[in-house]
């Protein structure tokens, strides 16, 4: 029941000139807002409670119309096609698994947006089959979606929106309220979902997370977006981050401070920084290893 | 030599309705004055531990609990949660969750209403506390308009106001933005230091607690596997990572470099400006 | 920017008089405006009091959101009209007045739908003026003096403070289940936002309620009130002229029977033919406007 007749098919979301208005007044939700991300990238979004980040999300979907622009998704226009209708197109994963299980077993949980977008029966099976692997649920898929730990209840949510195969999806804070075992095996399948050609979306405060996976931060502030770059060249510029309230990882942090300056990179996690500290020991580091290494 | 303001007695408690006992022959004590840090995994018991404290656990939730909570020289089990919420404050992660009023200064009033306190005391103390947590002049906003950072200190100001002795924060940052949990951390590390508060926290930001707290404790299945100074805990990455716990960044760095390149011989940095300083010795020790 | 979730109908802050009027005494006249508008048919004084209560409004500064508040009478108030004409609630015969195709007006109900109107349009009016002139605390505040339960209090409080957070709450839902291509139709499709609201509202209970009694909530002790309502002599006055005017007007209407005009007021055709004409013109376009709302959607 879904056409998908992409008119862009080079691009995943395409936003031109949009801005949204709260119905209610005159409260500018999104000034003005462009953004052209291609099928296959993995993109994270950063920004302060009220800055805009999840209102443009809300506009990838169709949950909120721009009050003027275009935001085309999958080559499909969200302004003229229903939430119901874009489901198909794009994923969307809320942040609290509570607000969206109501089914009675994990296996009904996951047949329930596929069987809405119209898949046949036994593609449905299939599908599951292949997301409970993927997700390794094996052995909760009998049992009731609230019976299961909060961790695996987070899985679960994340399960059911890829069963739908959208080829984008959008995490909405993948990782609040879980520890860090979890946000870790979360954080391993945006990666492989990326690897399997899924254009993935994450909005998160969670910066040594999106240190780790994406690989384009877009940041907001007032409505509009600020910045639009690399992680390391996010990170790296502290003009930004303080004009943002944001901080980098710790790690990024101190190689800013010591590598950095020297010409070495901006590094996004400890074993990188690791290996250029050796790196530029060099040989000096195993000559010294009898003398003074630690001074 | 001053006495412990909480000791946990071979404590082991288990849910009703469960098999698997939610704490398991859990026994320290906390200093007045003290700030501690509560990590584990989700389900490792920290909420329970939390709730033991102020008497939820077993009082109002029921189940079985063998040993002893002592809290202010009280025997927790012995005392209605009411009363011992006049010794100890408890908030939760997410802080609309514990908003009931139509204003900030009701909110704060709720618990001294039901304490009997005198209009004339309230008067004087919920102004008071509202500057306390940072929310001067917000007497009169709904709690349900105000920002989640905002919200979270009204829960604390609204436990404060009971001045208890010891304030518990149940992942109180979990729901907030970057703003949000700084202001908190912030007034967290103020109450420490300046008014000499008890405070525990339970959180999963291992950078923020390396800065703040004196002590950390470390949960693992209902058991208490660690229990030492930041320092102590926070060096030891690799037992971390078997229980699934994240370590400060800085102190990842120099665990690498000490067991992968033999680069780091002295005491692990755990936050970043010791790393700084001993990184760029380190590089320095090559030019120089 | 934090979304203050909107209520339906809210206190508007002000310093009026009428906001300065003590709750209970506010409270009197609400009661007794309903006590008086279902002891009477007589619709000199029902429209007298509706005239009354709206004469308040620009004293307290709230005709404009009264008025909006009133909107909802509009559809209610043009079906019960329109339907008096075509379906007179009175015994037969009836008498008919005109013809439009097959419908058949009577005049016999139209004195009975404007008591129904006038009764609605009372209360409603003088309800709305003091909520929206009066702060919720200090009305459960009052209740407290009352001797009102505890409990029971809060609970009520806690109900009014909890609709708005519901609202978004539930939104919030929809939008996760349409994001997965939830249909809106019949049972199946409320199962999947109702299973989700009702475990949230659990979820709530229980910690609101751990923080509650960690705040000392059920102690038995004397519980002291933050905010003070006075009761000035003004506010007596108020009360009990109220209490006296509404009760003597109810206690004559009852004696006399309802108090009843019918058989004085009588309506004549062309009359009785453009006030169903006006009823069925409103009634239909609140329907065909909520139609092409909800088709938008």
């Amino acid at each position: 029941m879904v056409e998908s007749t992409p008119t862009n098919p080079t691009l995943a979301i395409d936003v031109r000139g949009a801005r949204y208005v709260y119905p209610t007044g005159n409260v500018v939700a999104l000034g003005g807002v462009d953004l052209q991300v291609a099928h296959g990238e993995i993109i994270g979004i950063i920004g302060q409670n009220g800055s805009g980040k999840t209102t443009l999300t809300k506009l990838f979907n169709g949950l909120l119309k721009p009050t003027a622009g275009t935001v085309i998704v999958n080559g499909v226009d969200t302004a003229k096609h229903s939430v119901q209708q874009m489901a198909a197109h794009v994923g969307y994963v809320f942040q609290n698994p509570n607000h969206q299980l109501f089914a009675r077993t994990v296996r009904m949980e996951l047949e329930f947006g596929p069987r809405n977008i119209g898949v046949p029966e036994d593609e449905i099976t299939e599908r599951v089959d292949e997301v409970v692997e993927f997700f390794g649920l094996q052995e909760f898929i009998e049992e009731h979606p609230y019976r299961v730990s909060f961790p695996v209840r987070k899985l679960v949510g994340i399960a059911s929106i890829v069963a739908m195969r959208p080829p984008i999806i959008i995490f909405d804070e993948p990782s609040t309220g879980q520890d860090h075992n979890t946000t870790h095996i979360i954080n391993g399948l945006m990666r492989r979902l990326r690897e399997r050609g899924t254009t993935v979306v994450c909005v998160s405060h969670d910066m040594p997370l999106l240190a780790d996976v994406v690989e384009r931060v877009i940041v907001m502030k007032s409505t509009e977006v600020i910045a639009d770059a690399s992680p390391r060249e996010v990170f790296a510029d502290q003009a930004l981050m303080a004009r943002t309230n944001l901080q980098a990882p710790q790690v990024t942090q101190i190689a800013l401070q010591t590598v950095v300056p020297l010409g070495g990179p901006v590094a996004l996690t400890p074993a990188e920084l690791a290996a250029d500290i050796a790196q530029r020991r060099g040989k000096s580091a195993r000559r010294g290893r009898t003398s003074s290494v630690a001074g | 030599m001053p006495e412990p303001i909480i000791t946990f007695d071979n404590v082991t408690f288990t849910y009703p309705g469960t098999e698997e006992p939610a704490l398991r022959d859990i026994s320290f004590s906390i200093m007045p004055g003290e700030y501690v840090a509560v990590l584990g995994l989700n389900g490792a018991g920290k909420t329970t531990m939390g709730l033991c404290v102020n008497g939820v656990v077993p009082t109002m939730l029921g189940g079985d609990l063998t040993g002893t909570v002592t809290v202010g020289g009280l025997t927790v089990s012995d005392y209605p949660v009411r009363e011992m919420s006049k010794l100890v404050g408890m908030v939760f992660d997410n802080p609309e969750f514990q908003m009931s009023q139509m204003s900030a200064a009701e909110e704060v009033a709720l618990g001294l209403e039901n304490a009997g306190v005198a209009y004339e005391d309230m008067k004087r103390i919920i102004p008071e506390t509202l500057e306390l947590v940072g929310l001067a002049g917000f007497e009169e906003r709904s709690p349900l308009g105000l920002s989640g950072g905002q919200q979270q200190r009204l829960a604390i100001a609204a436990v404060l106001a009971m001045a208890p002795q010891i304030l518990i924060m149940d992942e109180p940052t979990s729901n907030l933005d970057p703003i949000g949990k700084q202001e908190v951390f912030d007034m967290a590390a103020k109450l420490n230091r300046d008014r000499g508060m008890t405070v525990i926290v339970i959180e999963h930001e291992v950078e923020v607690m390396a800065r703040y707290a004196d002590r950390v404790i470390v949960l693992d299945q209902g058991r208490i596997v660690m229990n030492g100074t930041p320092q102590e805990i926070f060096s030891r990455v690799d037992d971390l990572a078997a229980l699934k716990l994240r370590v400060p960044e800085a102190a990842e760095l120099a665990t690498i470099l000490g067991t992968d390149y033999g680069l780091w011989k002295g005491p692990i940095p755990i936050t970043t400006e010791p790393a700084v300083a001993e990184i760029s010795e380190l590089l320095g020790a090559k030019n120089g | 920017m934090s979304m203050q979730a909107a209520m339906p109908i809210a206190m508007i802050p002000g310093n009026s008089i009428i906001h300065r009027i003590n709750p209970l005494a506010k409270l009197v006249w609400v009661v007794g405006y309903v006590i008086l508008a279902f002891s009477t048919q007589n619709i000199v004084i029902l429209y007298s009091m509706a005239l009354f209560a709206l004469l308040l409004a620009p004293i307290a500064g709230v005709t404009k959101p009264l008025l909006k508040g009133a909107l909802i009478l509009v559809p209610v108030g043009s079906s019960l009209l329109a339907l008096q004409i075509i379906a007179p609630a009175v015994e037969r015969p009836w008498t008919a007045v005109d013809q439009i195709g097959p419908l058949v007006l009577y005049g016999d109900g139209v004195y009975y739908g404007f008591v129904l109107l006038g009764r609605i349009v009372a209360s409603l009016l003088m309800a709305l003026i003091m909520v929206m002139t009066t702060h919720p605390s200090d009305l459960f505040t009052s209740f407290a003096k009352l001797k009102v339960p505890y409990t029971l209090n809060f609970m009520l409080a806690m109900t009014l403070q909890l609709i708005p957070v519901f609202q978004r709450e539930v939104g919030i839902i929809m939008s996760a289940q349409k994001s997965r291509g939830m249909k809106g139709t019949g049972f199946s499709a409320v199962l999947p936002s109702f299973v989700p609201v009702f475990v949230g509202a659990i979820e709530r209970v229980q910690q609101l309620s751990i923080s509650l009694e960690s705040r000392g909530f059920g102690s038995d002790g004397i519980k002291t009130s933050y905010r003070q309502v006075r009761g000035r002599a003004s506010d007596w006055v108020v009360g009990i002229v109220g209490a006296v005017v509404l009760i003597t007007l109810s206690v004559v209407a009852i004696t006399k029977g309802t108090w009843s005009l019918a058989n004085e007021i009588t309506f004549s055709p062309l009359f009785v033919l453009i006030t169903f004409l006006i009823a069925a013109t409103l009634f239909a376009g609140v329907i065909l406007a909520a139609i092409a709302f909800s088709f938008k959607k």
